[in-house]
C-alpha cells in the first residue's frame, strides 16, 4: 500500500515536474518580462538562446529611460554609433523615451523620428549639460509627441536647439519645463532665462496640460502668454515657480474655461490679487496652494467661491485658521470636496477639525492632517469613525518637530479602531515615533486585524524604530511585502488622486 | 432573457481529462475564449444550461478548478485597465487573496499560466506572470537559470560576442 502510494506520487510529481518554465511559449514569456526593467530585460537575454531572441523584441522596450541619473541605462560613449543602429531594430515599438543631454543629437534624434513612429513621450534632459551639441543639422524631429519634458540647465540656453523644433510639436498635449528649483543656492545669483516661453507658445496651440516645475524666471507675464495660445487647457502647474504672484489668474481664469486643476504650491501669491480673480466662474476642481502665504482673508476668498473643489492641497499654511475653516463650511462650497490636505496647519484647532469631520467625513476619500501637534488619540478615536470612506489618511508628528507631544498614543487601539471602520482604506501614514507610540508584544494581534479587514492597503508609512519593526515583519511574514515603510524613505501625499496625475509624472 | 436570469445560468464546461464543472455564466464571463464562444454559438439566446459541456482542451481538471476558484473570488472585480503604455508596470501590488492563492509549486504556477493564456483570462495571466517576474527580479543570469532549472546553451564563443554587443550600455 505504501509502495503504491510512494510510485503514484512520484509518477504524479514527476508529470506536474514536465511544466516548467521552458513550456511557456514566447508570447506568454514576453508577458512575463514586460514587468521587467530595462536593465534587467538585458539581464534575462544572457540566460539562454530563447530568452535572448526575446528579450530583444521591440514590444518589450517600449518604454525606455537614458537617464543614468534617474536610474536609466548609460549609452557607452564609445558605442553611439551602435546605439543609432539600436533605434531601428530593437527601440522600433517606443513609446516613452528619456534622452540626458549627451545623447541629444541631431543623428539620435533623427533616428527616433524616422525608426520610431510610435513615439509619444519624449523628454529631453539638458540638465546636467556643459554645452550643447550643433543642431545646424538637425532636420528632423519626432512629429507625433503628446507629450514633450524639457529638463533645464541653469545657464545653456536653448533657443539654437528649439528653433530647429518648433515646426515639429504642435501636437503636443503635455508641456512640461523643469527648473533648477533644487540647485538653486544662492538667490542672489543670476537667473537666466534659457527658453523662450513666449515664441515656444506659439507653437503648441494643443495643449492641455501645462507644468513649469521650479522654473527660476517664470512670471506671471510667461503664464499669460501660454494662457493666450491655449484654449484647451485644462491643468495647469506652476509649483516652485516662485516669481508668480497670481496677477496672471484672473486673464488666464476667463481665457481657458477648461482649466479644472490649479496647482500653486510655494508661489508668492498676493492677497489683493487672488482676491480679484473670478472663482465663481471657474470650474475649478483641483487647487494646490501649499506653502504659499495667503493671509486668511485672501483663503476665505477663494475657498468660499469654488462650489467644485473636489480636491485641496492646503498644507503649510500659517493662516489656515478655525476662521477660515468655518466661513469655508458655512459657504456650503465643501460638497463636492473628497481630498483634502492640511498637512502643518498650526493655526488650526482641534474643535474646528471636529466640526468639519463630523459634517463632510463621510464624503472624503483622503485626509492629510500629519504635521499637527494638537491632534492625538482622543480626537483620532473620534473621528476615524467618520472617515467610512477614506483611502489615505495621514496622522501624528515626528518628535523632532519641535512643540513636544507630551500625551502618549496608544497605538493598538487606535490601528483596530482603523480596521474596523475604514475597509476601503489603501494609504495609511503615522508619524509619530517610538517615543510617543505605547505598544507591546500584544500589538502584534491588532496588525493582524489591521492586515485583514483592510485588503486593499498597500502602503504603511511609520516612523523608523520598534513600533515600524514589528509591522514590517508581521505584513513580511503575510507575504505582503514593500507595504510597510519609513517616513525617512517616503511620504504619503495626495498627489497621485489628482485626476492628472499621470500626466504631471516627469521623473 | 432577463439580465438577472442570464448571470445565474450554469454552464459546463470539461477538462482535458473529462471532468465536467458547473460555472455561473458571469463567473466564467472572465474567460475571453468561452465567452466569446458562447455568444458565438448563440449559447446566450437560451437560458438553460447547455446540454453538451464544452471542452477546455489542454487544462486538467486539478487545473481548471483552481481556475474557476480564481474566477469564482473576481468575477465582480472591474475589468482590467489597459496599461500597455504606462511607464513603469508594477508587480509589487499583488492581492492578498491572489499571494495565498498562488503560492504553489512552479509546475501548477506554469500551468495555471498556460490555461489562463488559452482561456484568455486578462486578470489572472496579469498576476500569475508578476509572480514570475517577482522570482526574476534581482537575480543575475545565473540564479535565474538555478531558479528555473534552465540549460544554458551558449557557446564562449557566442557568450564573448553577446558580451561584445552588450557594450553599448554600461551597467
Amino acid at each position: 500500500m505504501r509502495n503504491f502510494f510512494t510510485d503514484s506520487n512520484q509518477q504524479y510529481y514527476h508529470e506536474r515536474n514536465q511544466y516548467t518554465i521552458e513550456k511557456l511559449p514566447d508570447k506568454v514569456l514576453r508577458d512575463i518580462f514586460q514587468y521587467l526593467s530595462p536593465k534587467q530585460i538585458n539581464q534575462v537575454g544572457l540566460v539562454c538562446k530563447k530568452w535572448r531572441v526575446i528579450s530583444q523584441n521591440p514590444l518589450l522596450w517600449k518604454f525606455v529611460s537614458f537617464r543614468p541619473n534617474y536610474g536609466g541605462i548609460q549609452v557607452n560613449p564609445q558605442c553611439i554609433d551602435f546605439f543609432i543602429q539600436l533605434i531601428g531594430a530593437r527601440f522600433s515599438e517606443l513609446r516613452i523615451v528619456e534622452l540626458a543631454t549627451d545623447l541629444i543629437t541631431p543623428n539620435v534624434l533623427y533616428e527616433l523620428a524616422n525608426k520610431a513612429p510610435k513615439l509619444q513621450y519624449l523628454t529631453l534632459d539638458f540638465s546636467t549639460a556643459m554645452q550643447l551639441h550643433d543642431f545646424t543639422d538637425l532636420q528632423s524631429f519626432p512629429s507625433r509627441l503628446k507629450s514633450l519634458t524639457l529638463c533645464l540647465s541653469e545657464n545653456i540656453f536653448l533657443e539654437g536647439f528649439l528653433r530647429k523644433v518648433y515646426t515639429f510639436i504642435s501636437s503636443v498635449e503635455t508641456l512640461h519645463i523643469i527648473g533648477t528649483y533644487e540647485k538653486v543656492e544662492d538667490e542672489e545669483e543670476e537667473v537666466y532665462e534659457t527658453v523662450n516661453v513666449f515664441k515656444l507658445k506659439q507653437f503648441l496651440p494643443n495643449l492641455r496640460v501645462v507644468n513649469l516645475w521650479g522654473v527660476p524666471f517664470i512670471t506671471d507675464e510667461h503664464v499669460d502668454a501660454i494662457s493666450s495660445n491655449c484654449a484647451h487647457l485644462e491643468c495647469l502647474c506652476i509649483n516652485y515657480c516662485p516669481k508668480v504672484t497670481g496677477s496672471c489668474l484672473k486673464l488666464v481664469l476667463q481665457r481657458c474655461r477648461k482649466l479644472k486643476t490649479l496647482f500653486l504650491a510655494h508661489t508668492k501669491l498676493d492677497n489683493n490679487v487672488v482676491k480679484m480673480v473670478d472663482w465663481e466662474k471657474t470650474r475649478i476642481e483641483e487647487l494646490d496652494i501649499k506653502g504659499t502665504e495667503l493671509n486668511s482673508e485672501a483663503l476665505i476668498s477663494i475657498l468660499t467661491r469654488l462650489p467644485h473643489l473636489r480636491w485641496l492641497d492646503a498644507s503649510w499654511l500659517e493662516n489656515m485658521t478655525d476662521q477660515v475653516l468655518e466661513a469655508w463650511q458655512n459657504s456650503n462650497a465643501m460638497g463636492s470636496l473628497q481630498f483634502l490636505n492640511m498637512d502643518t496647519c498650526d493655526s488650526l484647532n482641534e474643535q474646528a477639525l471636529v466640526d468639519m469631520i463630523k459634517r463632510h467625513g463621510h464624503q472624503f476619500h483622503g485626509l492629510c492632517l500629519g504635521g499637527q501637534h494638537k491632534l492625538l488619540e482622543y480626537f483620532w478615536m473620534n473621528m476615524i469613525p467618520q472617515l467610512r470612506n477614506i483611502r489615505v489618511m495621514v496622522m501624528g508628528i515626528a518628535e523632532d518637530c519641535c512643540p513636544k507631544v507630551v500625551a502618549k498614543i496608544h497605538v493598538d487601539q487606535f490601528i483596530d479602531c482603523i480596521a474596523q471602520n475604514c475597509p476601503r482604506l489603501t494609504r495609511l501614514e503615522v508619524r509619530w515615533d517610538d517615543e510617543t507610540l505605547r505598544f507591546s508584544d500584544k500589538s502584534s494581534k491588532f496588525i493582524d486585524v489591521l492586515r485583514m479587514k483592510c485588503l486593499m492597503l498597500h502602503s504603511i508609512v511609520l516612523s523608523d524604530g520598534q513600533y515600524y519593526e514589528l509591522v514590517r515583519s508581521n505584513f513580511e511574514r503575510a507575504d505582503r511585502m514593500s507595504v510597510v515603510r519609513t517616513t525617512e524613505m517616503c511620504r504619503t501625499g495626495l498627489l497621485h488622486c489628482s485626476r492628472y496625475f499621470n500626466q504631471l509624472l516627469f521623473n | 432573457m432577463t439580465e438577472t436570469a442570464a448571470a445565474e445560468r450554469n454552464i459546463k464546461i470539461s477538462s482535458s481529462d473529462n471532468e465536467v464543472f458547473m460555472v455561473p455564466r458571469n463567473v466564467i464571463r472572465l474567460s475571453t475564449t468561452i465567452n466569446t464562444l458562447l455568444q458565438d454559438l448563440g449559447l446566450d439566446e437560451d437560458d438553460s444550461t447547455n446540454p453538451e459541456p464544452i471542452p477546455v482542451q489542454n487544462v486538467t481538471a486539478p487545473i481548471l478548478k483552481k481556475v474557476i476558484a480564481w474566477c469564482q473570488y473576481h468575477y465582480q472585480d472591474a475589468a482590467p485597465t489597459d496599461d500597455s503604455d504606462n511607464r513603469e508596470k508594477r508587480t509589487d501590488d499583488i492581492a492578498s487573496w491572489d499571494v495565498e492563492f498562488l503560492k504553489v509549486d512552479q509546475g501548477t504556477l506554469f500551468e495555471l499560466i498556460l490555461a489562463a493564456n488559452y482561456l484568455d483570462i486578462k486578470g489572472l495571466l496579469d498576476v500569475t506572470c508578476k509572480t514570475v517576474a517577482n522570482m526574476i527580479k534581482g537575480k543575475s543570469p545565473e540564479e535565474i537559470r538555478r531558479t528555473f532549472n534552465i540549460k544554458n546553451d551558449f557557446t564562449p564563443e557566442e557568450e564573448e560576442q553577446i558580451r561584445k554587443e552588450n557594450a553599448w550600455c554600461e551597467d
